[in-house]
């Protein structure tokens, strides 16, 4: 799965070993590892805080936690409300990825192989929904939905949060693509293979952890969209980020504590697949 | 590329079209039906008679509220992003230079898990932590540092510590790729010569990774003034920002128009630092080019 590198990671860490010992300055190097240690906890100690206080049996937020219990998971497993969003939104997530998987796929193999004029200008705009605030794709698709009466279909939901995913895929397979030796298909069309039988036998294979690395991504991100969510959704049949959003904005308890610690734990189920099925380096580029 | 080899475009390029079709139809449209409504009297569809009118932006421009709004998003913007580059760029350096390839995996997985974690979520933490018996508030006041809480929570800098740890990581990952480019051996052959290993970054390792800094600053800083889940609730609805203001003219006042309007801001302000963000990766590969 190395084959898949890509090439802008910094490959000047083998020359490291070069390095002729420096005058020891031990003060700045703890300096050094201390502040970076600092920022560390500053990314993780808000995650472990969660976890507290999902297990945390009080009523209400409250510190020091006083004993573990899990009370809390009980309440969201057996809330219809909390479990409504959450089939709601794998169903979303499942479907955005089907459908940011096949497009982006093929929009990447047409961007890498179709000699499109303008191939540079179109990846910059696929990727544009990254840049551009997902909170104006929402808007801007809720008006539309609007003035052409369609209400607020799954499918609309579902077409806006493709939108938003597709640049992953986009990005992730085009990076297999361009290390990609073209020679490997020559060959099989030189031994006779059709240009369909090289498609299916030599060229997906070979596009396939950057095609799945897209997916993954793709599923994440719309499992956790919120702001073209918001607009999208119709009440009664929300995603579990805005019914997590909803019930902040009143309750400060524990329940909210452990759907985030599902779907933290989810996030990470699927990290952990994808480190361990393609390899995570290559493809965290931005 | 190998789109210069060959101009014709090939068979395959007709893959391109069912994205092309999504695009055009879930992306360009509606845009332009917000740009379009935004000059409008009136939803065209419910209203019989519609004109063309300036109104909405006018009634923005006029009234100091709305640039106030205007202003407090972009300084939120600012803050977050000149925050999250001060605590952004060290770690970048140390995920850029560290030699175990295990310490590398690690620090990876520690800027991922947040960004894995999502904005409610994340919001949520922040919460917890900063409200007035939140984790911050309750341990200073045990520890005799304080008696009064801190008001940490539906203030500026709630939104900023908000914002600075969601978006953080996408500054520390533009960074370490920028910074991992950059020889060592530029620094060495410095301190080799006399310098002190804090002259060395800040004369070589520094300057050789601005494009990055800039490219980092403004993703951040375009994603921070379109955040809306954070500021509103660390905020508390008392702060209000642009994407605030949007959501609210059309879930409360159903103000489509002038939400158009404001959309059309926010859009021209975010396709600017599109264009110079896309300028500052090209300096960033150019400079590939050149080693």
């Amino acid at each position: 799965m190395q084959t898949t590198a890509s090439p802008s990671l910094p490959a000047t860490r083998q020359t490291a070993s070069v390095r002729a010992p420096g005058p020891a300055r031990p003060y700045g190097r703890y300096l050094y590892l201390a502040i970076n240690i600092a920022i560390l906890v500053f990314l993780l100690a808000p995650i472990a805080i969660v976890v507290v206080f999902a297990l945390n049996p009080t009523p209400f937020i409250q510190f020091p936690p006083v004993g573990v219990s899990l009370r809390w998971f009980e309440k969201f497993f057996a809330s219809r409300d909390f479990m409504h969003a959450l089939g709601f939104s794998l169903e979303v997530a499942v479907l955005t990825t089907l459908s940011a998987t096949a497009l982006g796929a093929s929009a990447a193999l047409a961007l890498a192989r179709g000699n499109l004029p303008g191939a540079r200008l179109i990846v910059a705009t696929m990727l544009s929904p990254l840049m551009l605030p997902a909170i104006l794709t929402g808007l801007a698709l809720f008006q539309t939905y609007v003035l052409l009466d369609v209400g607020r279909p799954t499918w609309g939901l579902v077409a806006g949060h493709t939108l938003v995913t597709l640049p992953y895929v986009v990005r992730t397979t085009l990076a297999v693509l361009h290390n990609f030796d073209l020679r490997l298909e020559e060959a099989a069309q030189n031994l006779g293979a059709s240009p369909v039988r090289t498609f299916f036998e030599v060229t997906l294979p070979l596009i396939k952890p950057g095609v799945l690395a897209g997916a993954i991504f793709a599923f994440i991100v719309s499992f956790d969209q919120f702001p073209v969510s918001l607009f999208l959704v119709s009440p009664g049949n929300e995603t579990l980020p805005v019914t997590l959003f909803n019930y902040l904005k009143f309750d400060l308890d524990g329940t909210i504590g452990a759907a985030s610690v599902v779907s933290i734990v989810l996030a990470f189920v699927v990290v952990i697949g994808l480190d361990r099925t393609v390899g995570l380096r290559s493809y965290v580029k931005l | 590329m190998n789109s210069t080899t060959a101009t014709r475009p090939n068979g395959l390029a007709l893959f391109i079209l069912p994205s092309a079709l999504l695009f055009a139809l879930f992306f360009f449209l509606p845009i332009g039906l917000m740009a379009v409504m935004s000059v409008l009297t009136g939803n065209p569809v419910v209203m019989p008679k519609v004109a063309f009118t300036t109104k909405h932006y006018v009634r923005m421009i006029g009234d100091p509220f709305y640039l106030e709004v205007i202003w407090t998003t972009i300084r939120i913007g600012l803050v977050t992003t000149l925050v999250a580059l001060a605590i952004g760029y060290p770690l970048a350096h140390w995920m850029a230079r560290i030699k175990s390839r295990t310490g590398h995996a690690l620090l990876l997985i520690a800027v991922l898990a947040p960004m894995l974690t999502g904005i409610v979520v994340r919001t949520f933490a922040w919460m917890t932590l900063l409200s007035d018996k939140g984790v911050v508030n309750e341990t200073l006041m045990s520890l005799g540092f304080i008696s009064q809480p801190l008001k940490l929570m539906y203030t500026e800098t709630g939104i900023v510590v908000g914002l600075v740890h969601i978006y953080v990581p996408f500054m520390v990952l533009t960074l370490t790729g920028v910074i991992g480019r950059i020889d060592e051996r530029l620094e060495q052959a410095a301190e080799n010569l006399g310098a002190s290993p804090l002259r060395a970054f800040l004369e070589v390792t520094l300057p050789l990774s601005v494009p990055g800094i800039l490219a980092g600053s403004l993703l951040v800083f375009a994603l921070a003034i379109s955040a809306y889940v954070t500021p509103i609730l660390l905020g508390g609805f008392q702060i209000m920002t642009l994407p605030i203001l949007i959501y609210q003219q059309i879930s409360a006042n159903f103000n489509v128009g002038f939400a158009a309007a404001l959309g059309i801001v926010l859009l021209v302000i975010s396709l600017l630092l599109v264009v110079a963000y896309n300028r500052a990766l090209g300096l960033v590969s150019g400079q590939r080019e050149l080693q």
